[in-house]
């Protein structure tokens, strides 16, 4: 807790001319000197080559698809960040972008279809996302965050209804009804970008370009959060009525921070119509939405470099979660990252896992003795990691049904170990590492559509309620 | 005129089930000012937990109890099931939460209902689970009123609707706790003084709306058939729709709004096409935050400055 | 300067504010003295515009402004603080400076990503305003602490920020709300030293809301007692104070017959 009312801050000045105490404080003083442009160039640098060093075309997708939340995510602060706005109708604007791109650079309308170049349309497309996202901002003026919240949200829903029902409509005059948004099934076929004459057909040339446009957004945005703009929306978020007050207008700011997220969202949206040469409306629906706000929250909100940090972040371990190998290692990695952060000291941590590890061969043993059914299962881990786990882990070979019990186990247990005392926690630790380890590979890895929903949910929910600014935010101090 | 007549019933069937989850979150809205995005799958959890009840009777088709019992059984299963839930959701994901922003709240519940929901597609499966009333109260045991037949089904959703709702205003109107709510609704430091227990009042409140979210789950299911781990978000979203449409904060605004939705909903289905249901109804949530934000019967919220 | 005439505001059935005429000439401090619930605080929201109200008129400057959003009357030159400090407790002291110079600025978001020369200027300009509504204070607000968050400064501190916030709105007018509320003797007179110089110095015109009449003494030109939402006594401030009707408020019927 940041301390307040006391000149602390003050007192603790001299510390911090002193720059940090440590071997690492030379290193640490020399780093806050760098300004943020150039931490800019040398992260972008460092992107640029990422291409280079791989050929994998899977790899430069992951590249492609974590660029294009990382943009969703600097939208999505601009509003919720800055401004303190709730829109959970966000991907609304995102479909926006994409269908609206991909109907003027189609075949989908009229004859041959409608074809304008890119840097014509994004633009336009840009506007036209603003101008909707003034719209849907405007029975917000006398709203309270919450009742934002709602709206923005029926109107991601109500969104996604219309595309898929607008496959047929009967224009006046016209004798059969035409598709506009093609329905369930989207608009295929829709053109590459073209910069400067050449078109963007690999995923390294979309790799390039989202680099581009999103390095552009990050100098923008930070250039616009020092500015009137920036000031006016971080005063709006603080205290809406005294900003009022202070000549800032409250209804006109928020308006602009939502047509500033549209805009960047449609952007977002129209490159990755030209990515996947197609759109469709599943990609548009609510656990998209969840995506970017993990992704926001978890690099921390009202950070520029949050936003992109976040967005990497979550789209590298969804990728990793797809693999049931690389998803064990993701899995007993963060497990037992958790515990050395938060066993301390180390005589602690050394006994709780020495005292994990022998809960597990000892019930791996007396399971094997009272039948070997019960532990013919193998983990999902290859390797002599994957040996070492079989010889821990009681694993039947079908163990869904144990495997959900352990999950719910698993939530019930974490649930009411935050309510025991401190020293009684790591007696439940033992145990709950155990069943942890199992729930994951009875049943856990086994479903990775499912369990990366299940983190995404819990992850919104653990930074919320232990870390709200995320990684890279700042603390807040609030006064209601 | 019967169709009208059929689509008014229909209105007051989906309008009472709407009522009910609104009065949830309205009730927690006082109480907390906090949307609880969850409420809508605390509703699909107690749907679930009736469609187990029954089948622990042994399935629709061949009860092992007589009718009235299993459907006891079911609400109270449900009641507790969900309320449960609720108050485990409030405790550790709300509370410590309840001096930070007004926003942060809300994205843990947007945290919680999709875990919710992945939680029991994960445990039960994406299959859709089938109520099957017709099995156990034969379709045809109607309700003559005037030149109409009304199904006993909706004829039970709507009565257990309004009892719910009466036993609700009696409570918040008349009890103790009742007053408790209302007091730390409209000003919690000072219920606090006043030697209100503000943990208890607040758990309490989540237990009852929670619970009546499970009911209605259940009375959905009864009614609609269908159970999926899907369908508390589209019912919370028009849930709150309702509540917020009646005057969030109100009890007799969350039934007013529900009905309205309710009959909305019914006749736009009848009359123009289901699939305008929802935009429809975002029509109306729109145009009711431009004329009238507050809500219908909602009191404005003084600014102290 | 500023002008209510007749002005009436109703809460249901409460009459917060009944009848009330109110007029400040240009460069003059009035008090606005009364017990707790008079509506002292009501005034100030109906002048600057988070209600407006349901009888007579406000004029500022000449020109009505009832019913006009407090951005719009903020605009006009009228600025305040509060009785509860509302600060942009997570902003720096200069940055809660800065974003009240928003109305004067007109740089649109383009201009300034692109850095245009006009963004610029005014940045500048905004800045200058800041460091002068700042270096009023003297050391207090001055240097390191502009980076300081709002949230770590003491309370004295706080209450300065405010004021300097509201003068950087540039305006003609201060609307002060029980500026000394909460501090010790020391600080007390230090404020009401500020308030002196608030008008002598940058020539605004002052209308304040104090409970302490030391303060009041000290600073008024002119006293306006309230009390139900009505004003019960004018004059200077020792009219005032010894005005039958002024200590019956404060001190209830007996006193006023056995005043000191």
């Amino acid at each position: 807790m940041p301390p307040i009312g006391v000149d602390e801050w003050v007192a603790r000045s001299g510390e911090r001319t002193e720059g940090h105490a440590g071997p690492l404080a030379p290193v640490l003083r020399r780093l806050e000197r760098i300004p943020p442009w150039a931490w800019l160039a040398i992260a972008a640098g460092a992107a640029a080559l990422f291409p280079l060093l791989t050929d994998s075309a899977f790899a430069l997708r992951v590249g492609v698809n974590a660029l294009l939340l990382a943009m969703l995510a600097l939208g999505l602060n601009v509003v919720v960040g800055w401004a303190g706005l709730l829109d959970l109708g966000y991907i609304a604007f995102y479909g926006f972008g994409a269908y609206a791109f991909a109907l003027v650079s189609s075949d989908q309308l009229g004859e041959d279809g409608v074809h304008l170049p890119a840097w014509i349309s994004i633009p336009a497309i840009m506007v036209a996302a603003a101008v909707l996202g003034l719209l849907l901002g405007l029975p917000s003026r006398r709203l309270v965050g919450d009742y934002l919240a709602i709206v923005t949200l029926f109107f991601g829903q109500v969104f996604v209804e219309l595309v898929v029902n607008l496959d047929r409509v009967r224009l006046p005059g016209a004798d059969e009804p035409i598709s506009l948004t093609g329905g369930p099934n989207g608009i295929p076929g829709v053109d590459p970008i073209s910069v400067l004459g050449t078109e963007i057909i690999t995923p390294r040339g979309y790799f390039y370009l989202l680099l581009v446009l999103t390095v552009l957004l990050m100098a923008g945005l930070h250039l616009l959060d020092r500015s009137r703009t920036g000031r006016a929306w971080r005063a709006v978020r603080e205290d809406a009525l005294a900003a009022s007050f202070m000549t800032i207008p409250v209804n006109g700011v928020k308006l602009m921070a939502f047509a500033f997220g549209a805009a960047i969202a449609a952007l977002a949206g129209s490159v990755f119509a030209a990515v996947q040469a197609g759109v469709f409306p599943q990609s548009f629906e609510t656990p998209f939405l969840i995506l970017i706000y993990a992704a926001l929250i978890l690099g921390g909100a009202g950070s520029i470099a949050g936003a992109v940090l976040g967005a990497v972040v979550v789209s590298v371990t969804l990728e990793l979660l797809r693999d049931p190998d690389q998803a064990s290692v993701l899995f007993y990695g963060v497990v037992l990252l958790t515990l050395v952060a938060r066993l301390r000291p180390w005589k602690l941590l050394a006994a709780v896992l020495g005292a994990t590890v022998a809960l597990g061969l000892v019930t791996h043993g007396a399971a094997g003795a009272i039948s070997p059914d019960l532990t013919a299962g193998e983990p999902a881990l290859g390797g002599w990691t994957g040996g070492a786990l079989d010889a821990w882990l009681v694993l039947p070979e079908n163990a869904a049904t144990a495997g959900n019990w352990a999950f719910v186990a698993l939530v019930c247990g974490v649930l009411a170990t935050t309510l025991l005392a401190p020293r009684l926690r790591p007696l439940a630790i033992v145990p709950l590492v155990y069943v942890a380890a199992f729930a994951w590979e009875a049943r856990l890895v086994g479903q990775p559509a499912i369990t990366r929903q299940l983190l995404l949910g819990a992850l919104l929910v653990v930074m919320m309620t232990w870390r709200a600014h995320g990684l890279l935010g700042s603390r807040r101090v609030e006064v209601l | 005129m019967d169709f009208f007549v059929q689509q008014v019933v229909n209105g007051l069937t989906l309008g009472g089930v709407y009522a009910l989850i609104a009065l949830g979150y309205s009730l927690v809205y006082g109480v907390l000012k906090l949307l609880n995005f969850a409420h809508g799958d605390v509703y699909m959890v107690g749907a679930f937990i009736g469609f187990g009840v029954l089948t622990a009777f042994g399935g629709p088709a061949s009860l092992a109890a007589p009718v009235p019992l299993v459907l006891l059984a079911m609400f109270v299963a449900a009641a507790l099931g969900s309320g449960v839930l609720g108050v485990v959701i409030e405790r550790f994901a709300y509370r410590p939460l309840r001096d930070a922003t007004r926003i942060a709240p809300l994205i843990t519940a947007l945290g919680v209902s999709f875990f919710l929901q992945n939680a029991v597609l994960l445990l039960l499966g994406a299959d859709v689970r089938t109520y099957d009333t017709s099995a156990f109260i034969p379709v045809t045991t109607a309700v003559d009123v005037g030149p109409l037949s009304i199904s006993l089904v909706r004829i039970l959703v709507i009565v257990a609707a309004a009892a719910l709702m009466v036993a609700l205003a009696r409570l918040v109107g008349r009890t103790k706790l009742g007053r408790a709510m209302r007091a730390v609704a409209f000003d919690r430091e000072a219920a606090q003084m006043m030697g209100v227990d503000i943990d208890r009042t607040i758990v309490a409140t989540f237990f009852i709306g929670s619970a009546l979210a499970g009911v209605a789950g259940v009375l959905v299911g009864l009614v609609f058939l269908q159970v999926s781990h899907l369908m508390g978000f589209i019912a919370g979203l028009k849930g709150f729709t309702a509540a917020v449409i009646g005057g969030i904060g109100s009890v007799p605004g969350a039934m007013l709004g529900g009905l309205l939705i309710g009959m909305a909903e019914s006749f736009t289905a009848a009359y123009i096409s289901s699939t305008f249901q929802n935009l429809i109804v975002f029509g109306i949530l729109i145009t009711v935050m431009l004329v009238r934000p507050v809500g219908l019967l909602g009191t404005p919220e003084l600014n102290k400055v | 300067m500023l002008e209510l005439s007749g002005v009436g505001l109703s809460f249901g059935g409460v009459r917060a504010v009944h009848d009330l005429d109110l007029a400040v000439e240009e460069g003059e401090i009035v008090s606005l003295i009364g017990p707790n619930g008079a509506g002292k605080t009501t005034v100030f929201n109906l002048i600057t515009g988070v209600y407006g109200p349901q009888a007579g008129d406000i004029r500022f400057a000449g020109r009505s402004i009832a019913g006009l959003p407090p951005h719009r009357i903020a605009g006009r030159g009228l600025a305040r603080t509060f009785q509860a400090i509302r600060l942009f407790l997570n902003m720096s002291v200069k940055e809660n400076v800065l974003a009240a110079t928003y109305g004067n600025t007109s740089a649109q978001p383009w201009q300034s990503i692109l850095r245009t020369p006009k963004a610029r200027r005014e940045e500048r300009d905004a800045n200058a305003v800041a460091e002068s509504a700042l270096g009023f204070f003297g050391q207090r607000l001055a240097g390191y602490r502009w980076d300081q968050p709002a949230y770590s400064l003491s309370y004295a501190n706080r209450r300065r920020l405010e004021i300097a916030r509201a003068m950087a709105t540039e305006p003609r007018m201060l609307l002060l709300d029980e500026p000394a509320a909460g501090m010790n003797p020391h600080e007390t007179a230090e404020i009401a030293e500020v308030i002196g110089r608030l008008r002598d110095e940058r020539g605004y015109t002052i209308l304040v809301i104090e409970h302490d009449m030391h303060v009041v003494e000290g600073i008024s030109d002119r006293v306006v007692a309230l009390d139900h939402g009505k004003a019960i006594a004018r004059g200077s401030f020792d009219q005032v104070a010894t005005h039958p009707a002024v200590v019956e408020a404060y001190l209830g019927r007996g006193a006023a017959s056995t005043k000191r």
